[in-house]
């Protein structure tokens, strides 16, 4: 029964007034939901990179939903300042200044916010793009190739007889067997 | 200028668009498909394969959304919200009695927006293309007597259960449904394209190269 009502009183305000913002705020607060889940789910990603993605898609419609609401708000907003004079005219102008605001949040806004803000917060995370950490020197691949570069140039090759270093560097562990 | 811009935010059209969830959330796919490929091929700090590459799959993405929000969502969410108002929610009642479908609804909303009452009165003595009968024979004593007066009723309960059931239409398509199947779409249309192809070429090559250094 209370559903009902809902559904009904939910009816009624929107066939008195469909604010343009209202369906692509639905969306995007779905897909703020089920896009960070889906991913999550995908069991062919590591899940370093799933984390990563799940949080920027989150980001993405976290950003998205106050952008929408905002810029239609605003516009809307202005239609009544710049008409108000006359009530029909504003009416008609806040519906249409408030899809124009709506149109431009998805096409420049959210984009533009995006760009701008999701890389710090994910620095700030300490989450790292996948590229990134490709790019970063890894410390165990370092280690190894300093050791081989001294393998490879040893301290007793600048001289012509060897030196007690040249064999310290084998491994002091272990059976051995002959030498030193 | 001024005047053009003040008839276009005045514009009646406009707003019928503004306020019809379909025709709005469409009208921004459209813009977004056009838009944002746009912009990718106007970016001066992306070389020009990878430009093409983001620019086509993005116009994937966006056509094949609308696409599938075009042909199952749309007619799915209007007939079927319609239909379940009024024979479950509210049962013939708040004006669903005089409508057998959504277009009859939407088509007296039409005229019931428009201000004039002889150009309601002229619409209404128009023939039908298909069946030839008057357009005024389509509706009933008491939806004509509300078109001839200066305010007429425009049975919000009826448009509000619409546009509800297509907000649920719009979420579950374009954030559930569409992306899906944009997903399955858009490598095998890039492929045919010779874009993806092309995009894995350069990787390889630039794998190579780095390989070596």
């Amino acid at each position: 029964m209370a559903l009902a009502n809902f559904i009904k009183n939910t009816c009624k305000k929107l066939g008195e007034n469909n604010k343009p913002t209202y369906v692509v705020m639905a969306i995007a607060t779905v897909k703020g939901i089920c896009r960070p889940t889906f991913t999550m789910m995908d069991k062919t990603e590591n899940s370093e990179t799933k984390k990563y993605t799940a949080l920027r898609e989150g980001l993405t419609e976290a950003i998205a939903i106050p952008a929408y609401w905002g810029c239609g708000e605003l516009a809307g907003g202005l239609a009544k300042k710049i008409f108000n004079k006359d009530k029909a005219l504003a009416g008609r102008a806040e519906k249409n200044l408030m899809f124009i605001g709506v149109c431009t949040a998805a096409l420049f806004v959210i984009p533009a916010l995006c760009s701008v803000a999701i890389k710090p917060i994910m620095d700030a995370i300490g989450l790292k793009t996948p590229e990134d950490k490709k790019n970063q020197p890894n410390t165990q691949t370092q280690l190894q190739k300093t050791y081989t570069q001294t393998q490879i140039n040893p301290i007793s090759n600048k001289k012509p007889f060897p030196q007690m270093q040249t064999f310290t560097s084998r491994p002091q562990i272990g059976l051995r067997v002959g030498g030193l | 200028m001024i005047g053009a811009v003040q008839k276009l935010l005045t514009n009646s059209q406009l707003a019928s668009i503004a306020q019809n969830t379909t025709q709005s959330v469409t009208a921004e796919t459209v813009l977004k498909s056009i838009g944002r490929p746009g912009f990718i091929l106007i970016d001066k700090d992306i070389d020009s394969d990878t430009k093409q590459y983001a620019a086509a799959k993005e116009f994937l993405y966006q056509a094949t959304c609308l696409a599938v929000y075009m042909v199952l969502i749309v007619p799915v969410f209007k007939k079927g919200g319609f239909k379940l108002a009024k024979e479950k929610i509210f049962k013939n009642t708040n004006g669903f009695e005089h409508f057998s479908n959504v277009n009859e609804y939407l088509h007296y909303r039409k005229l019931a927006d428009n201000p004039s009452i002889n150009n309601r009165q002229a619409t209404l003595e128009k023939e039908l293309l298909t069946t030839k009968d008057k357009v005024k024979d389509k509706y009933n004593a008491t939806l004509l007597t509300e078109l001839k007066k200066e305010k007429p009723e425009k049975f919000t309960y009826v448009k509000g259960a619409v546009e509800l059931s297509n907000i649920i239409g719009s979420v579950l398509g374009l954030a559930i449904f569409a992306p899906q199947v944009s997903h399955a779409f858009i490598h095998p249309a890039l492929k045919f394209l010779g874009l993806e192809k092309k995009d894995k070429a350069v990787d390889n090559q630039t794998r190579k190269i780095d390989t070596k250094a």
